[in-house]
């Protein structure tokens, strides 16, 4: 275990990892996995209860819900969803607020004070309504989900980032790099930008976690992706008109929208701990 | 009676299954009213002592063996219930840094009053009344306004006033002061030395007084040790040490550091490092023997004992007799610098800032640096000193290109570079360059050396290769005295000396004609500090740059600059060769700088200026 980079040893790296992998198998794999198919309906089957309870199915080792559709295909082809918005989210969120956030911690003055009235005007909306008010505008479908996430949550790196900037480009060693003659570009990205990078991947895998739940809500809503593609939050809302007869049919989407989001934010932990100047041991001496 | 005495003191630190010696065969013992100095370069254990005083050891830290007696009763082996009851009221501290030794959330009133309610009112009395009471005590004015203010709106100096004036509140029976004066001016550091000594002969105090300055502890201690890696090396009446140091480290402390009065000399470069707590284990002899001068064969064969050699007077070194043997290298032969005086100008030099207005301050321009002129020649070397805030960084700030002057007139080579625009800059990068003050901040920790020092090679236009790059690397790591692989190496795996040096060849990757060095040795123990002013004037012999030199350490200033500016609240006060600025000071406030050190001569009075003009409460 001596050869492994420092943050790969954290314990809650590895867990994070390890939970976010099995997702990601499931993804990739959903439709050599699922014993399924999601959305063939079996209209003779319908509620079948899972495979240890009595008159249940082996085709559907979860049982099925309302309309006969195998709930574990369904989980599975679902993580395909929560995953690709939760890759795909954060990053572009965490494109658009770390530019914005080194260039207003970078250039200060007007520049600054611009973009932190323009997070301040963002943040005053509150991100649910804000994302569904976009939903109603752009249209169902996974691109616009993914739109709607980083459209509301790029402020949340912009702050954060913005913060961690200011307190870099104090450093003695960004005024040298500009006495060397480094160009503004230069001095962001081979000086400060090493610095925030460690916040800016620990937010990022806070953000996933983050991004699994919007979509989740969009879904439940049905603001999200079509009626034809599994979510864990339709799910959810399939299944409370059956809450008493089949409960499992809740439960097993909640389980698989907690198992993600734990996985991305203790390896957000994680990383915190083990990237985060502040702690770190070489740092201190 | 003794107050604190302590006996075969061993401390170890545990790490694995090792045990590493931090502190070992520690004897001493004070009487009330006595001060003793604790001297040593930073990682000899003079910090451990306090630590290990208020058993407030960091983790993994132990008394291993010895006693530690407070007025009779162990304070190692004592109920934790009693030795609370000590700490703060008979034993008090003075912290270090003023700042941090201040709750930044409570006002003082407020952290005096949990203070006195602590150690105990006399009956009927109000906390209030005795605060004021303790305040005019260390002549802290207008104690009353004093009581509503938070530590971030005073001063340094008067945030460590109060700290003394709760320090003493209790009358305590002991006391430590962790270089109480380090991170404070000269002129403070004189007028908080003398407070701490009124006070302590006041109350027949006794006091243990660390320090790194081996000449400030001569002047208010009456007892001196000298520690090396942990284990004391000399002890000794103050002055007898001072005048006649018997152990050669005490010697090279005290030829490693510049003179303020006299005739010039040379210092004495002690080579390398202390050894580290990992190596000490494996030092068969002497401590010591590796940089010492004198070392003989038989010095690595046994630990020397603490043997006597004058009434009261102790070293750990065989050959004691030697030491007087030990003199300071020659100075350099004096140069002359005759060739263009006025390399680089400034006529009239002013940045004012915008404060905020208000009706009562209708002209709310506050001048950091106002109206200085100023020359540089080539070679020359030119000091500036003065307190914090008298502008001396402002102005380097000015002259680098960092800010821009908003009066006033610069000229480099004859070029005006006023303006520092896009071209001006460029042609200020090729000619001068920065060294900045504080290494930790001034190197990227995620960059290696290599790439640190060759930084200048990176920037815009310039494409060197990766090969050329780490060929001047090498080359640059050579004239600062680094080995070759430290190129690999990140600056946290440095020193601090050794990152002050990467700090210094980053400056010379260009060749500029003139570094601007602020404050780049304070903060280093003396030996660093020797190490790298000859490092300096090695490099202007290869080089011939000129420097401007900022530094709050007179006697630095002294052996390093052939011209000196004394700057005071933005303004040149007083100007000229150094060697004449310092043998006849005429303007009050170079006199009252040059008064705030401790004289060389241990026999000389030592009467700092104890003028109160810093401390009206802003």
């Amino acid at each position: 275990m001596k050869h492994l980079p420092l943050w790969l040893r954290s314990g809650r790296v590895q867990t994070g990892l390890v939970i976010i992998a099995i997702l990601a198998v499931c993804a990739i794999f959903a439709p050599w996995i699922a014993p399924n198919d999601p959305n063939e309906q079996n209209l003779l089957s319908i509620l079948t209860p899972p495979a240890w309870a009595d008159g249940s199915d082996a085709m559907f080792p979860l049982g099925t819900d309302s309309l006969g559709r195998c709930i574990l295909s369904r989980l599975i082809f679902g993580t395909r969803v929560a995953l690709t918005v939760a890759f795909i989210a954060s990053f572009g969120a965490m494109i658009i607020g770390a530019i914005l956030a080194h260039i207003a911690g970078y250039f200060g003055g007007w520049v600054d004070w611009l973009i932190g009235r323009v997070v301040e005007i963002w943040l005053s909306f509150p991100p649910v309504i804000l994302s569904l008010i976009l939903m109603v505008g752009l249209g169902t479908g996974i691109r616009n989900v993914i739109l709607a996430i980083v459209l509301v949550d790029w402020t949340r790196f912009c702050r954060v980032l913005r913060s961690e900037v200011l307190v870099l480009r104090r450093r003695d060693y960004v005024a040298a790099a500009q006495l060397v003659g480094f160009s503004h570009w230069r001095t962001i990205t081979r000086e400060i930008l090493p610095g925030t990078l460690p916040l800016l991947i620990t937010l990022m895998s806070l953000e996933m976690g983050v991004a699994v739940i919007v979509e989740a809500i969009l879904s439940f809503v049905g603001m999200s992706v079509g009626a034809d593609t599994p979510a864990w939050g339709q799910m959810i809302a399939d299944a409370r008109q059956n809450i008493y007869e089949a409960p499992l049919n809740l439960l097993c989407p909640v389980f698989a929208i907690f198992f993600a989001v734990f996985g991305f934010n203790i390896l957000g932990d994680g990383l915190r701990r083990s990237l985060d100047t502040r702690l770190t041991q070489t740092e201190r001496t | 009676m003794t107050i604190l005495a302590a006996r075969n003191l061993c401390v170890d630190s545990f790490g694995g299954n090792e045990s590493f010696p931090v502190l070992s065969d520690l004897n001493f013992t004070l009487v009330p009213g006595m001060i003793l100095g604790l001297v040593g370069e930073s990682g000899a254990g003079k910090s451990m002592i306090g630590r290990t005083i208020s058993q407030f050891l960091p983790s993994g830290f132990a008394v291993t063996k010895g006693t530690l007696e407070f007025a009779g009763e162990d304070l190692v082996a004592m109920a934790s219930e009693r030795r609370r009851n000590l700490l703060g009221r008979d034993i008090a501290f003075i912290p270090q840094e003023p700042l941090s030794g201040l709750n930044p959330v409570l006002t003082v009133g407020q952290q005096m009053r949990e203070h006195l309610l602590r150690i105990g009112l006399a009956p009927g009395e109000h906390w209030r009344q005795r605060a004021l009471a303790e305040f005019e005590a260390v002549h802290l004015p207008h104690g009353a306004a004093l009581l509503g203010k938070y530590p971030h709106q005073l001063s340094g100096g008067m945030c460590q006033r109060i700290l003394i004036a709760m320090a003493f509140a209790s009358r305590p029976r002991l006391l430590i002061a962790d270089e109480p004066t380090t991170a404070l001016d000269v002129t403070i550091q004189a007028r908080i030395v003398k407070l701490i000594a009124e006070m302590q002969k006041r109350d027949g105090t006794a006091v243990i007084f660390i320090t790194h300055d081996l000449r400030l502890a001569s002047q208010i201690s009456d007892e001196i040790m000298v520690l090396y890696a942990g284990r004391p090396a000399e002890r000794g009446p103050a002055k007898q040490l001072f005048s006649a140091p018997a152990h050669p480290y005490t010697r090279c402390l005290q030829l490693a550091n510049p003179t303020i009065s006299g005739e010039r000399r040379g210092l004495y470069i002690l080579p390398e490092r202390m050894p580290g707590l990992r190596v000490l284990k494996d030092i068969t002899g002497c401590r010591f023997a590796s940089r010492c001068p004198n070392a003989v064969a038989a010095c690595t064969e046994a630990e020397p004992p603490l043997a006597e050699i004058a009434p009261d007077h102790i070293a750990a070194c065989i050959r004691t007799e030697k030491t007087p043997e030990i003199v300071p290298p020659p100075l350099a032969p004096a140069r002359n610098v005759e060739t263009a005086k006025n390399y680089l100008q400034g006529e009239k030099l002013t940045k004012a800032y915008t404060v905020a207005w208000s009706p009562f301050n209708r002209n709310p321009k506050f001048r950091a640096v106002n109206g200085v002129d100023f020359t540089l020649g080539e070679g020359e070397f030119v000091g500036i000193v003065g307190e914090s805030g008298s502008g001396k960084s402002s102005l380097a700030r000015l002259v680098v290109g960092l800010d821009t002057a908003t009066e006033g007139r610069l000229t480099l080579a004859g070029r005006d570079i006023t303006a520092n625009g896009s071209s001006e800059k460029a042609y200020r990068r090729d000619h001068i360059q920065m060294v900045f003050q504080d290494p930790q901040s001034a190197l990227n920790p995620r960059r290696q050396v290599g790439s640190i020092v060759t930084q200048a090679n990176e920037a815009s236009g310039l494409h060197a290769s990766k090969r050329e790059r780490m060929d001047r690397a090498a080359e640059l790591l050579a004239e600062i005295g680094l080995p070759p692989d430290a190129a690999m190496r990140f600056p946290s795996q440095l020193s601090g000396g050794q990152k002050q040096r990467v700090n210094i060849a980053r400056a010379l990757c260009s060749v500029p004609r003139i570094l601007v060095a602020d404050e780049i040795v304070s903060g280093l123990d003396v030996s660093v500090q020797a190490q790298l002013l000859d490092l300096l004037l090695k490099l202007r012999d290869e080089h011939g740059f000129s420097m401007m030199f900022i530094s709050h350490d007179l006697s630095v200033v002294r052996y390093l600059c052939d011209r000196v500016l004394v700057m005071y609240r933005g303004e040149v006060v007083e100007s000229g060769a150094t060697e004449t600025v310092f043998a006849n000071p005429q303007h009050p406030y170079t006199q009252s700088l040059l008064a705030s050190v401790p004289p060389d001569d241990v026999q000389a009075e030592w009467s700092p200026v104890l003028t109160e003009t810093g401390y009206q409460v802003e």
